[in-house]
């Protein structure tokens, strides 16, 4: 008879020795405080301050990265390329195609280098935040990649990565009506945290049982058009404080409006200095 | 509150760096200019008959002897030209087939492309006369540089659909069988400087100001 020489099972009355972890770290500093861990104020809108740099990467065409406490995220774009399938399109307009990948070394556990479920889901929601604010119509039979890194995971990535890859698409001079800002928020019964870090939005599942009003938000905004073109939610809100905390949410990017322009200004006169003519 | 970051402002042209997006919400209430003041360019578009930018770039202002001055906002890196219909563009052949040249463009107008797109030329599209008595292997060689003029986009199956139907287009730089580069001899003739013999090909006639001396 074969015998299973590979594994090495243990008694058959064991257990798992992770259900005698004791998650201490995560229910400590969740009790209702005024201050978060990191000084920022709960119920305000105060945003992580960030750090963007367009132009790194020399071989693609637009490139940014950007940096909101530890969170850091890379992206950059290629194209308008000559579109590689030529299904289901009409060649009117282009295509946008956009990827959202997590370093292995992003989060606290080791991921893989394989796409997960959950970034073919950030990589869609991507898609569809920045599709309304990329002229597409201007470039036919053409596609544009949009190719988001995560560095380091620390909290609201998606919102970060949709800043990130349209100040990218901006430096690569693709024509767009508005930049798309992103910005997500943490609703815990009362209070909000905005711009959460990676500890506050995953450790609340567990802390102080009234499943009122606990869920998470990400909205993607157009500023000057005042239009959002991206939303995403989870959790269990109510509808008041569903449509508060988006108002919220674009509070929070109007905060981050002037620095994304700043950087923008500085890249593009890096690129190209005012010429004296 | 003016929402334009720097204003560079040299004496000729006024070229001025602008930040993209100008918004016209009613708190900062800028945009580029109405339509009543100037006429939209490149890198810009149209909403609610008010100018807005959509590049993060230069201002230029032109006046064009037209009544008002066109705005376009423009990025010092080359522009990214997509082939577009009446295009005159620069392409390579790469196959050949009894129906149908299959070639990539490399520049349109005189801006070259960073990705190549391909394009096909049809056997009717070749030349304006006697269409359906043509060769292409008397026209065209894998290898020939080609002027031609982009006649469609194209639908889902094919790629950009070109022609060489006029005098101007045609054959620009070929090379014989020995390898040497052939001088055009007539429309359909080009000659080899080396072994002298002569090769078919659809020749395009140069007009005289495009060529060095």
């Amino acid at each position: 008879m074969p015998v299973d020489t590979k594994r090495v099972r243990g008694p058959e009355v064991s257990q798992s020795p992770s259900l005698f972890l004791c998650k201490t770290a995560a229910n400590k500093s969740f009790t209702q405080k005024d201050a978060r861990v990191d000084g920022r104020q709960r119920g305000q809108v105060d945003v992580r301050s960030v750090f963007v740099r367009c132009g790194l990467i020399s071989q693609a065409k637009g490139s940014a990265y950007i940096e909101a406490g530890n969170t850091k995220l890379i992206c950059c774009v290629y194209g308008p390329r000559e579109m590689e399938r030529k299904d289901e399109t009409d060649m009117k307009s282009g295509r946008l195609m956009t990827d959202m990948r997590f370093a292995p070394f992003s989060c606290r556990e080791r991921g893989s280098w394989i796409q997960g479920s959950d970034e073919k889901d950030l990589s869609l929601m991507l898609l569809e935040s920045l599709r309304p604010g990329v002229c597409l119509h201007k470039y036919p039979r053409s596609q544009i990649e949009v190719n988001v890194m995560v560095l380091e995971n620390d909290g609201s990535v998606l919102a970060h990565a949709v800043t990130c890859a349209s100040m990218a698409l901006a430096d690569a001079g693709i024509e767009m009506y508005d930049l798309v800002l992103g910005c997500s928020i943490r609703q815990e019964s009362a209070t909000y945290l905005i711009d959460p870090t990676y500890l506050e939005e995953n450790g609340c599942n567990l802390a102080s049982g009234s499943g009122d009003n606990f869920g998470s938000l990400t909205v993607a905004f157009l500023p000057s058009l005042n239009q959002i073109s991206g939303l995403q939610s989870d959790g269990e809100m109510g509808e008041d404080i569903l449509t508060g905390g988006v108002r919220t949410c674009i509070e929070g990017c109007f905060k981050l409006y002037p620095v994304i322009q700043q950087a923008l200004t500085k890249a593009v006169r890096r690129k190209a200095p005012p010429s004296e003519s | 509150m003016s929402n334009k970051m720097a204003v560079i402002h040299l004496e000729s042209g006024c070229q001025q760096l602008v930040l993209n997006w100008d918004e016209t919400q009613y708190d900062f209430g800028d945009r580029l200019c109405s339509t009543d003041d100037c006429i939209p360019g490149t890198g810009v578009y149209l909403r609610h008959g008010y100018i807005y930018s959509s590049l993060a770039g230069y201002i230029l202002r032109k006046n064009e002897g037209e009544e008002l001055p066109v705005i376009s906002v423009v990025r010092e890196t080359e522009t990214q030209l997509l082939p577009d219909v009446g295009a005159i563009v620069t392409c390579k052949v790469t196959s050949i087939n009894s129906r149908f040249a299959k070639v990539h463009i490399l520049y349109v107008g005189s801006t070259p492309l960073k990705d190549r797109f391909r394009g096909t030329i049809r056997k009717e599209d070749v030349r304006a006369t006697e269409k359906d008595r043509v060769e292409t292997y008397k026209s065209f060689r894998p290898g020939d540089i080609v002027l031609a003029k982009v006649i469609s986009l194209g639908d889902v199956q094919s790629n950009y659909l070109l022609t060489t139907a006029e005098n101007e287009l045609g054959v620009v730089v070929a090379h014989s069988e020995a390898g040497a580069q052939m001088v055009p001899v007539s429309w359909c003739e080009m000659q080899c400087p080396r072994t002298h013999a002569k090769e078919f090909r659809k020749v395009a006639r140069v007009q005289p100001e495009y060529l060095l001396a």
